[in-house]
């Protein structure tokens, strides 16, 4: 199997992020529009501006007529700093950058070291467990907190810990108490996503040879215990970029929740007012510090390893297969089900004004909506609006994903391996800013980011079959590319790749409720589950019950969600998730 | 004679590291060829250049006197009609997915030889000594012994001219490695093909081939007949292979 | 709990006890639930080489991890495995600790594999010197670098890791780390069938002339291969397993000259059918 080299992959790295530059660089075209006129319905809301008012603004802004012109100039102009200025208020879009980013490396520097801590201290229990020869049972409190959502887990800390116990403030960013719970809201999941990772990695080890050797040496179960964890530890290093660049894409929701004047929240702002310099300078910013940290991981990678070589950087083997508990996702399957079952016999639309926000009873078992409208209804017919179009999203990127990875080739690995690592968050941003939010901005930023897994594991799967000693047989026997599709690559990697689309429409939901949530995807009086959430935080304080439809379904999603961690599918995720730690070795 | 298999001066490097270094080899037809060597000697790399999967840095391989170039999967289909491979690993070199008709068949479907392909497949099993009622069970279903006799099976269906051999025993349990290798020899006999076995194992050769070409260090260090290479070796890397050879104590009959 | 002594009579002597270095006595292994190992007597006497031959999926390499006490998970061992007295079938995990590496020393195929990629030989070779044998650290690099040398590596291998060694050298390492502790047993399961001919002429020179174990007896030796010639090469006696039965045991040259089981006999006529 061919693999990256440290320096394909930084290769690969800087490659994106240049045509990523390029791409954002672009974006005042790229809407088909002249930036001008936006300008001044950006400033304005006018519908026919005069043509004096146009020149005004582009000799105001320096505005470039020629697209090819223009993203040449951005450029240029941002490799000084110079990021130009918003259209909204004309304000240096490089300093409201350096002001909010402090702000934002504060928080995320705060939410890492929560997600590290709570990483490692859900993976010693699994690498105790694998030393004494015993299977992990940790990896269950790790995939439940790995599903959270953060704007979920932020609204419940707002509820739960802020509006009724009154131990933190809501909102605002005045002081370290206010750091508190978005830094939380913002680590644990990441935690248990990265303890998820550290999980997988350290079952993979115990089923490595050399722990039978060192066990047949005498060795004790902290020594052992100790070794696992630090190889895990080793094989994990790699990924922290894509993890920290899930906490970036994480805080736009949190410091919109929290109020926190912080870069997301202005990268979300200036989307929704389509301010595109801002947007633009704020996707450079996080592509640019995705890069480094990216950078830091693969260096880290390689001091880690030292002279232990290039064998150290071998995947670990495949852990065996698992039986695990199907109860608890079966159960979430079917609670869901009743539910919308329920709901949606129930009617979504009557508006009840006499019974705004009520509290649950007979008549509404979850209460109404700030409208009056009943909860379990909305619930319902948002369910199908959000997992429907999850679905059509997956089958989507099934085909997409199918297709790019069967074509092979290695010059797609590093740019796959990035592309990964996007958070659907900043796609939907730059799509919103485009084309304006709406459900269809938001499938179409989940389905942009979810076939590229898909593609990386066909890819993965379809190297595997080439590799075979029957491939390479029915080469020699004379099949041409057409019955070596067929007949050999399609049948080995349509199944599990169907899988793991399957698993994946929960996610994808979740995706699509995010950026509904962030009021990126449908509007705000849409049942959509993500709209829905933020509709009942406005009014938090008067009815903070209103919060729990949508946030149980959302939990509901995401134990959905983290299944395949433990479930039929524990192989192709566990191994795309390692994908990262195969750098260095044999081709 | 006019010779099968020509390859003359064959040269590869990978990372400018010389694997193969001026290798030449004739095979006429009804020979049967053992290419010695430890492994690191180039083996491998001599058996996908002969295989026209890849192509040699510098020299040429000419099958009765055409010359022989690799191409994309499903082209150079008359080379591909006239050269089989027998591969090492009866495990992996057979699709999990297919039944062991649709295995010996393949060759057949893929270079589309004309005639009655279930036929065949009958006649093929019946000439590996496999029992007609495995045709439609799957790899998995049988023993190591059994695969290889299927992967000669499908080998042999197109009818080659030439048998290539990849270490075929060595993967196999010591109780069948003869019986495998008997067969090969008796099969590429009776189908009139010459046979190139690949191997690191003097025993294997020795009991099948009658001439050796000895490899080392990418290069033909020895090469004649049986007999005289093995019998009185002329060079250390052959003494060096003899020596390796694991016999038996010497026990009063 | 004691297993029953042997008595054994030497020449000139009162008849004295002594304990057989290991002794199986109707040792099954089920693996979720089929027979795997079925009924298997052995003994191996204090500094004896025996041999245990068989294919692919005889069950040997499963007797192997059930003495040492690291059959995978799915796997079960019920009746004796006698150590020295000891009884190590349903032995604690804290008793086999203590027998691993100090009285059993194991070596297994792949060496690559076998050993940490993240650990240096030293370290290696520090687990058993240390936990088995007192050492503190000092010592134990030194007795780690003698040991090596003893195994024909240079003594400042203690700082290289696997991958900086070649194949031989990393078995040589294995074997090294499988007698730091003086074990009276040595187990080694296809010690050379991942190494070169070359190779593994030198590691079977080796494993005959192991250093002595903590008795000042010499170790030794449960040889497992699939390969007759090695075996018969290396042991005093032979034991032949197939489909989880061992079907014959006996001295090698007795057993070579007369084989009594089929599969026994199949694999001396294909030995010699192909001894060159």
């Amino acid at each position: 199997m061919r693999a990256l080299t440290a320096t394909r992959r930084w290769a690969a790295l800087t490659a994106t992020a240049s045509g990523l530059a390029v791409l954002v660089a672009a974006l005042p075209w790229l809407r088909g529009d002249d930036p001008a006129r936006s300008v001044l319905r950006a400033r304005l809301g006018e519908r026919e501006p005069d043509p004096a008012a146009l020149a005004a603004v582009r000799s105001d802004l320096d505005l470039p007529a020629d697209p090819l012109q223009g993203a040449g100039q951005w450029l240029s102009r941002a490799v000084t700093g110079d990021l130009g200025r918003s259209w909204v208020d004309g304000a240096s879009v490089a300093d409201t950058l350096t002001n909010a980013a402090g702000v934002s490396a504060l928080l995320s520097g705060t939410a890492a070291t929560i997600a590290a801590i709570v990483g490692v201290l859900l993976a010693v229990p699994a690498a105790w467990a694998a030393a004494g020869r015993r299977r992990p049972r940790a990896g269950y409190a790790a995939a439940a907190l790995a599903a959270l959502p953060e704007f979920v887990l932020a609204a419940v800390l707002i509820t739960v810990v802020a509006v009724n116990w009154r131990l933190a403030p809501t909102a605002g960013w005045f002081g370290p108490t206010h750091l508190v719970l978005p830094a939380l809201s913002l680590g644990i999941p990441t935690g248990g996503l990265l303890a998820r990772l550290l999980t997988t990695a350290v079952e993979a080890t115990a089923a490595e040879p050399w722990v039978h050797t060192w066990r047949a040496a005498g060795s004790g179960r902290r020594e052992l215990a100790t070794a696992l964890l630090r190889r895990a530890i080793t094989a994990v290093v790699p990924q922290v970029a894509v993890l920290f660049v899930g906490v970036l894409g994480g805080a736009v929701a949190v410091e919109q929740l929290f109020a926190i004047p912080g870069l997301g929240r202005i990268a979300l702002h200036a989307s929704l007012a389509q301010d595109l310099p801002l947007v633009q300078g704020c996707v450079l910013f996080l592509v640019v510090t995705g890069v480094l940290v990216g950078g830091l991981g693969i260096t880290a990678h390689r001091l880690l390893i030292g002279p232990a070589g290039q064998a150290a950087g071998l995947i670990p083997a495949v852990p065996e297969h698992r039986h695990s508990p199907y109860a608890v996702p079966l159960t979430a399957a079917l609670l869901l089900t009743t539910v919308v079952g329920v709901g949606l016999l129930r009617d979504a639309e009557r508006v009840r004004l006499d019974q705004r926000l009520g509290s649950p009873s007979w008549d509404h078992p979850l209460g109404t909506d700030p409208v009056g409208r009943d909860v379990l209804a909305q619930l319902a017919h948002g369910a199908i609006l959000t997992v429907g179009t999850a679905a059509v999203v997956t089958v989507l990127s099934l085909l997409v994903g199918l297709a790019a990875g069967l074509r092979g080739g290695t010059a797609r690995t590093g740019t796959a391996d990035v592309l990964n690592a996007l958070p659907p968050v900043f796609v939907g941003l730059v799509i919103a800013a485009l084309a304006g939010p709406g459900l269809t901005a938001a499938a179409l930023a989940a389905a942009l980011v979810a076939w590229v897994p898909l593609a990386v594991h066909t890819r993965s799967l379809a190297e595997e079959v080439r590799a075979s000693g029957y491939y390479r047989a029915a080469e020699l026997c004379g099949a041409g590319p057409g019955r070596l599709l067929r007949r050999h690559l399609l049948p080995a990697v349509a199944g599990p790749v169907v899988l793991h689309a399957l698993a994946r429409v929960p996610a994808t939901a979740l995706t699509i409720a995010g950026l509904g949530f962030l009021g990126l995807g449908a509007g705000h009086d849409s049942p959509e589950w993500g709209a829905q959430l933020a509709a009942a935080v406005t009014y938090l304080e008067r009815a903070p019950l209103a919060v729990l439809g949508p946030v149980a379904g959302l939990g509901l999603l995401g134990v959905l969600a983290a299944t395949p961690g433990s479930g039929l599918l524990t192989r192709p995720p566990g191994r795309l998730l390692l994908r990262g730690l195969r750098p260095l070795h044999q081709r | 004679m006019t010779a099968l298999l020509t390859a003359t001066g064959l040269m590869k490097s990978y990372r400018s590291h010389p694997v193969l270094d001026g290798v030449g080899l004739t095979v006429h037809p009804g020979d049967r060829l053992g290419i010695l060597g430890a492994s690191g000697a180039g083996k491998s790399t001599l058996l996908r250049l002969l295989l026209a999967v890849e192509a040699p840095d510098r020299g040429e391989i000419h099958f009765r006197d055409q010359p022989v170039r690799p191409g994309r999967p499903g082209t150079l289909a008359w080379f591909r009609r006239a050269v089989q491979l027998v591969p090492q690993d009866p495990y992996g070199s057979l699709s999990p997915r297919m039944t062991v008709a649709e295995i010996i068949a393949e060759p057949l479907v893929c270079l589309r030889v004309p005639g009655d392909h279930t036929a065949r497949v009958r006649e093929l099993l019946a000439a590996v000594d496999l029992d007609p009622a495995l045709a439609g069970r799957r790899p998995a279903a049988l023993s190591g012994g059994q695969r290889q006799r299927v992967a000669v099976a499908r080998a042999l269906a197109p009818e080659p001219q030439l048998l290539i051999a990849d270490e075929p025993v060595s993967a196999l349990d010591a109780t069948v490695r003869v019986t495998v290798l008997d067969l090969l020899r008796e099969a590429s006999e009776r189908a009139g093909a010459a046979l190139v076995m690949v191997s690191h194992d003097v025993a294997a050769v020795r009991r099948i081939c009658t001439s050796v070409a000895v490899l080392h260090q990418g290069r033909i260090a020895e090469s004649g007949g049986v007999e005289d290479v093995l019998g009185r070796p002329g060079s250390q890397a052959t003494r060096d292979l003899l020596a390796a050879v694991p016999r038996l104590p010497s026990v009063p009959a | 709990m004691i297993a029953n002594p042997e008595p054994s009579t030497l020449p000139g002597m009162t008849t004295v006890i002594i304990f057989t270095m290991l002794k199986l006595s109707g040792l099954s292994i089920r693996l979720g639930g089929r027979l795997v190992v079925d009924d298997v007597n052995l003994t191996v006497e204090p500094g004896q080489t025996v041999g245990l031959i068989g294919g692919s999926g005889s069950g040997k390499t499963l007797t192997a991890l059930g003495v040492l006490g690291l059959l995978p998970g799915a796997a079960h061992a019920e009746g004796h495995i006698g150590l020295g007295g000891i009884e190590l079938c349903g032995a604690p995990e804290r008793r086999l600790r203590q027998v691993r590496g100090c009285r059993i020393g194991f070596v297994g195929q792949d060496a690559l594999a076998a050993l940490n990629p993240l650990a240096t030989i030293g370290r290696h070779l520090c687990i058993p010197l240390r936990r088995h044998r007192g050492l503190n650290r000092r010592e134990a690099a030194r007795a780690a670098g003698d040991l090596l040398e003893r195994v024909g590596l240079a003594a400042d291998t203690v700082r290289a890791y696997p991958a900086q060694l070649s194949g031989g050298q990393r078995q040589r390492a294995a074997i090294a780390l499988a007698v730091a502790g003086r074990p009276g047993l040595l187990i080694a399961d296809e010690p050379t069938s991942a190494l070169d001919p070359p190779n593994q002429a030198g590691i079977l020179d080796l494993l005959r002339a192991l250093p002595p174990a903590a008795d000042g007896r010499p170790t030794a030796l449960l040889l497992i291969s699939h390969d007759l010639a090695v075996v018969a090469r290396l042991c005093d006696r032979i034991a032949v397993m197939h489909d989880g039965c061992l079907v014959e045991q006996g001295d090698t040259a007795e057993l070579i000259a007369a084989p009594s089981h089929p599969y026994t006999r199949a694999l001396v006529a294909s030995a010699r059918a192909l001894a060159a």
